[in-house]
This record gives structure tokens, C-alpha cells and sequence, in this order.
């Protein structure tokens, strides 16, 4: 019980070192205009280039567009919401494909020969390129009634970059046991279901929470830079194209949309820092986290 | 030597052993022997200890009669089977110089992880592993984690893993060698109590000469280069108190594995195995 509350006040302790630095952040914002109004700085503080932060503020309450009834904040909640669920389509994907690659490669030795390479230079084929060509060819693939729609390609560009974080580091944490535990399951006569299942699997959690963590961060970028790249519409990537072009008579409001794509960052991690309280409870509180 | 000629039936032998060789990195330059021609026969609820100095193979023996290990050429019977069907039919239980123990687990669920893969039901192991508990004298610390736990205790939820299925052989790999002195020699003591209670056969390997003569039967004096046993020495201490350790006769039987082990130690030579009786 006292274990719980004192991480509760660790939490609180946290969560306001969090708030001082978004306002240290935001102090620093207004400061840099500040003295761009008394000299000259070698970049633009006008209002238009950096508005106040009472501004950005206040953007979240104008309508989205003149007249109507949602405000941009709503059309933020709402866009962040959308790409979430594509991310954690993405990253349920990404994390599957992961393991089953790591579990793979770790079983038969010339999986891991053959497939990590390939592995690793799926990673080096730059995002830009490869958006296109997945849109292209899953517009060809349907499933009797079912017909690839694009937002399967956003996940997928989501899962692609996932994976990757994930089978490095599951792989390595399949690799971890020590020559004496698994000689203590071969004594045992356990079979390699066995092993995989009470000893490798347990031992990869310290490899895997970071994994994981990267992982979850790079379906949120898969996803946004796959939103803007295929055209979907309803995201957190398309509003913050849309937004920026209104920068001219509305300045604030793609800042709104950046705090928005931040927002789902920071709930993304949240999800994984549960996972992490989940997967770790039985742990040494040490961890190579 | 003992005849190597054993029955293999003969219910009385736990361990039969014979013209063991062991050659690792076959055609490398670093090609090494690490067994040479190894005979060495344990009869049931023998204690015996395997020492020398390091390189002289005694860990490899162990391997190969745990079949962690494969060896070249020669013959291993562990209670008339061969080392592979002995592991598979769960007949030695093991426990090495680390602990190993699963730290997401608590030390009832690391003692009952034999259990488990050996197929029990939950309420058999959970019997089973408040008995080894107790026996150990960690029932107080059932639902602990192990990295909650001194050294000592460690190994002691190791020994009472090793114990778990009632194998009737244990194989010991230096067990104690992380172990502080006084640690040790209580460590020792509980292990002669638990072999008192249970009757397994133990095969121990140890580098320390007190260590080995307070705990065995028989020391099996093992050199390295290539890795052989040079000298058995039959121990009849008796019972053990607290008198034991500075009794004539324990120091009689630590000059003698001494002097075996400093034989093979400064000459080189290929002097033939002598068996050495007190």
C-alpha cells in the first residue's frame, strides 16, 4: 500500500516538473518576442512568424471554419482521436509482426542470418517513396467485398516502421536467459515451446518495454507522415497541412493542430508507460529501462 | 582403480563411468582435451566430490552426466541409462554456482518450475514446494522474490529447485563458491542434513580441498592436461559436529587430497592413477 502511494506522490512530484517546463517553454516563447521587438534577432518574432502564446490559446476556441459550429479545438480532439486509432492499428500490427519475426529468428539460427538483413534494410527505404507504392498496390488488393481503403495503407506504413524497434529488441531479449538458466531447462527436459514460453519470454521484458516505447513512437510518426503522404483525410497529419496553409490569416491555429499531434504523443506514452507498470511489477526495480 | 566392469543393472550403481574422453574444438590449434580416459564408478547415496585445480575437466564430467555436455568416446550410465534418456526421464536435479533463479517469479514458483514442466497438478506442487520449503527453512519467505534474498538463501531455494521432482542423483556445480566462508560452512551442514533426510547420490564439484573432504565419501583428485582422475581418497568421517573440522582425522584426509592434488600439480608428468586409502 505505502509502495503505491509513494509512487503516486512520485507521479504528482513528476507531473508538476512536467507543467513548470511547458511553462518555462512558454515563458521563453514570449521572451524571445519580447527582445525581437527591442533588437534585431537574426530570425522573425512578429506575431505572424511566432504568435502569443495567449493566442494559440484562444485558437482553440474559434470556430474551424467561419460560421461553423465546431471550434478548431473540437476539430483537433476529434483528428487526434482518428489518428490514434490508425497508430494503434498500426502499432498492434507492427508489434505482432515483431514478435513472431524475433521469436523466428531466435528459434532457427539461419532465420536470423537470413532475415535480419532484410530486416534492417527495410528501414533505410525512405517513408516518402514507399507511401506511394503501398498506396498504389493496395488499391489492386480486395478481398471479394472487402476493398483495401487507404487508411489500411497508413496502418501499414504505421506497422512498417513499428516492427522494426520491436523484433530488434524482442530478438535481443530472447537472446538474454544465461548459458546456466537454459541449461537449467534443459535438465528440466523442457521443449522449446517451454523455454520460449517461462524463461525467454519473461527475460525479454527488459529489452522489450523500451522496444516498445520506440515502437509506439514511430507508428504515431508512421502515421501522421503517412496521413499527409497518402492524402487521408480526418487526421491529426492532413489538419496540420490544412492548418499551415491559413497560416497568413490564422497563425495561431496550426500550433493548435502541433499541440494536438503532441497531446496524442503523450497519450500514446502513457499507454506504454501502463504496459511498462504492467509488464515490470514482478521485476527488480532497476530494470535497463 | 574400481573395476571398471560394472553391471549396469546392478541396482547399487547410480553412476558407472569408463573410458570417458572428451576432446573439445576437434582440428582447431586450440584443440583441447578435457577428458582423458575417465573411469569412475558412485554407488547409490554415495557423496562424492570432484577436485582440481581449473581446467581439469571436473565441470566437464559434470556436464556429461547432466547431458549438457556431449563426450567422444567411452562409456556413461547414469542408473543403467544413458545420460540423454537420464535427463529425459528427469533423474538428477542440478544446481550450479549461480543460483538461477527467475526473478519473476517467487521462490515457491521457482521450486515448483520442475514441477511444472515436469507436468504436476498445482495442488501436488504446492505441496511439494511448501515441503522443500520447509526443509530448506525458507517458509517464511515463500512468496518473496529471489532478489529479495541473501546469497545463501538464494542457493538454498536452488538446492530445494534441484530436490523439487525427487530425483534420486544431484549434481552440484561448485554451489557454494560464491558463498561467504561462514555462509558456506553452514550451507554445508544443511546440505549433509538434507542428504541425511533424502539419501540422494551427489556428485559434487568444488575446488575447495575442506570443502570436499567435510562434505564426501570419496574425493575423486582430478589434473588438467589432459583432464584425468590421478587419486581417489575414501573419507570416513562419520557423523559431523561442530568437532569435526579440527578433528586429526579431517586434517589427515586435507594433507592427503592436498598432496595428490600437488603431485600432478609440479610434475608434468603422466604418472599413473594411485588410489589412496585412509
Amino acid at each position: 500500500m505505502s509502495a503505491t502511494r509513494e509512487r503516486i506522490a512520485k507521479g504528482s512530484v513528476s507531473l508538476l516538473w512536467a507543467l513548470a517546463g511547458i511553462a518555462l517553454i512558454a515563458i521563453m516563447w514570449e521572451l524571445t518576442k519580447f527582445v525581437g521587438t527591442l533588437i534585431e534577432l537574426p530570425f522573425n518574432t512578429s506575431d505572424q512568424a511566432m504568435p502569443h502564446v495567449w493566442t494559440m490559446l484562444s485558437g482553440f476556441t474559434v470556430p474551424e471554419v467561419r460560421g461553423s459550429e465546431t471550434t478548431v479545438f473540437q476539430a483537433v480532439v476529434s483528428a487526434a482521436s482518428y489518428s490514434f486509432t490508425l497508430a494503434l492499428g498500426g502499432f498492434v500490427i507492427g508489434v505482432t509482426v515483431g514478435l513472431i519475426l524475433a521469436i523466428v529468428m531466435q528459434r532457427f539460427l539461419f532465420m536470423e542470418r537470413g532475415l535480419l538483413p532484410f530486416v534492417i534494410a527495410s528501414q533505410t527505404v525512405p517513408l516518402i517513396a514507399l507511401a506511394p507504392l503501398i498506396v498504389g498496390i493496395g488499391n489492386q488488393i480486395s478481398f471479394g467485398p472487402v476493398q483495401w481503403s487507404t487508411t489500411y495503407s497508413v496502418m501499414f506504413i504505421a506497422a512498417y516502421l513499428a516492427f522494426f524497434p520491436l523484433s530488434i529488441g524482442a530478438l535481443r531479449g530472447l537472446h538474454a536467459p544465461s548459458p546456466t538458466s537454459l541449461e537449467l531447462m534443459r535438465s528440466y527436459a523442457a521443449s522449446n515451446n517451454k523455454v520460449l514460453w517461462k524463461l525467454r519470454f519473461p527475460s525479454s521484458i527488459p529489452y522489450l518495454v523500451p522496444a516498445l516505447k520506440v515502437s509506439a513512437a514511430a507508428s504515431v510518426v508512421g502515421t501522421v507522415v503517412a496521413e499527409i503522404s497518402t492524402g487521408v483525410r480526418g487526421g491529426i497529419g492532413r489538419l496540420m497541412v490544412e492548418y499551415a496553409r491559413e497560416t497568413t490569416s490564422q497563425p495561431a491555429k496550426v500550433y493548435v493542430a502541433v499541440f494536438g499531434a503532441i497531446a496524442l504523443g503523450l497519450v500514446v506514452a502513457a499507454v506504454i508507460a501502463a504496459v511498462d507498470v504492467l509488464l515490470t511489477r514482478n521485476l527488480p526495480k532497476k530494470g535497463l529501462t | 582403480m574400481t573395476p571398471t566392469q560394472l553391471d549396469s543393472k546392478n541396482p547399487g550403481s547410480a553412476l558407472a563411468i569408463s573410458g570417458l574422453s572428451k576432446v573439445f574444438n576437434v582440428g582447431n590449434p586450440n584443440e583441447v582435451t578435457a577428458l582423458s580416459d575417465v573411469h569412475l564408478d558412485v554407488h547409490t547415496g554415495e557423496f562424492i566430490s570432484l577436485i582440481g585445480p581449473s581446467g581439469c575437466g571436473k565441470s566437464t564430467l559434470l556436464r556429461v552426466i547432466g547431458d549438457l555436455t556431449a563426450f567422444d568416446s567411452g562409456s556413461v550410465q547414469v542408473a543403467g541409462k544413458s545420460p540423454e534418456e537420464a535427463r529425459k526421464e528427469r533423474l538428477y536435479g542440478i544446481a550450479f554456482q549461480q543460483a538461477a533463479l527467475f526473478d519473476w517469479r517467487t521462490v515457491t514458483r521457482n521450486i515448483e518450475l520442475p514441477l511444472e514442466l515436469a507436468g504436476w497438478q498445482k495442488s501436488q506442487r504446492q505441496e511439494r514446494s511448501a515441503e522443500l520449503l520447509d526443509m530448506v527453512q525458507l517458509s517464511d519467505f515463500a512468496h518473496h522474490r529471489p532478489w529479495e534474498l541473501s546469497g545463501g538463501m538464494q542457493q538454498r531455494v536452488a538446492i530445494a529447485r534441484s530436490l523439487a521432482v525427487d530425483p534420486p542423483l544431484l549434481l552440484m556445480d561448485e554451489p557454494f563458491g560464491a558463498l561467504d566462508e561462514m555462509t558456506r560452512e553452514r550451507m554445508q551442514n544443511e546440505l549433509l542434513k538434507i542428504r541425511m533426510e533424502t539419501g540422494k547420490t551427489i556428485v559434487f564439484v568444488t575446488h575447495s580441498i575442506p570443502e570436499a573432504v567435510y562434505l564426501s565419501d570419496r574425493v575423486v583428485v582430478m589434473s588438467p592436461r589432459p583432464g584425468r582422475i590421478t587419486a581417489e581418497i575414501e573419507v570416513n568421517l562419520g557423523d559431523r559436529n561442530e568437532m569435526t573440522r579440527e578433528s586429526d582425522h579431517f586434517f589427515r584426509c586435507v594433507t592427503s587430497v592436498r598432496e595428490a592434488l600437488r603431485v600432478h600439480d609440479t610434475s608434468n608428468s603422466t604418472s599413473s592413477s594411485h588410489r589412496g586409502e585412509i
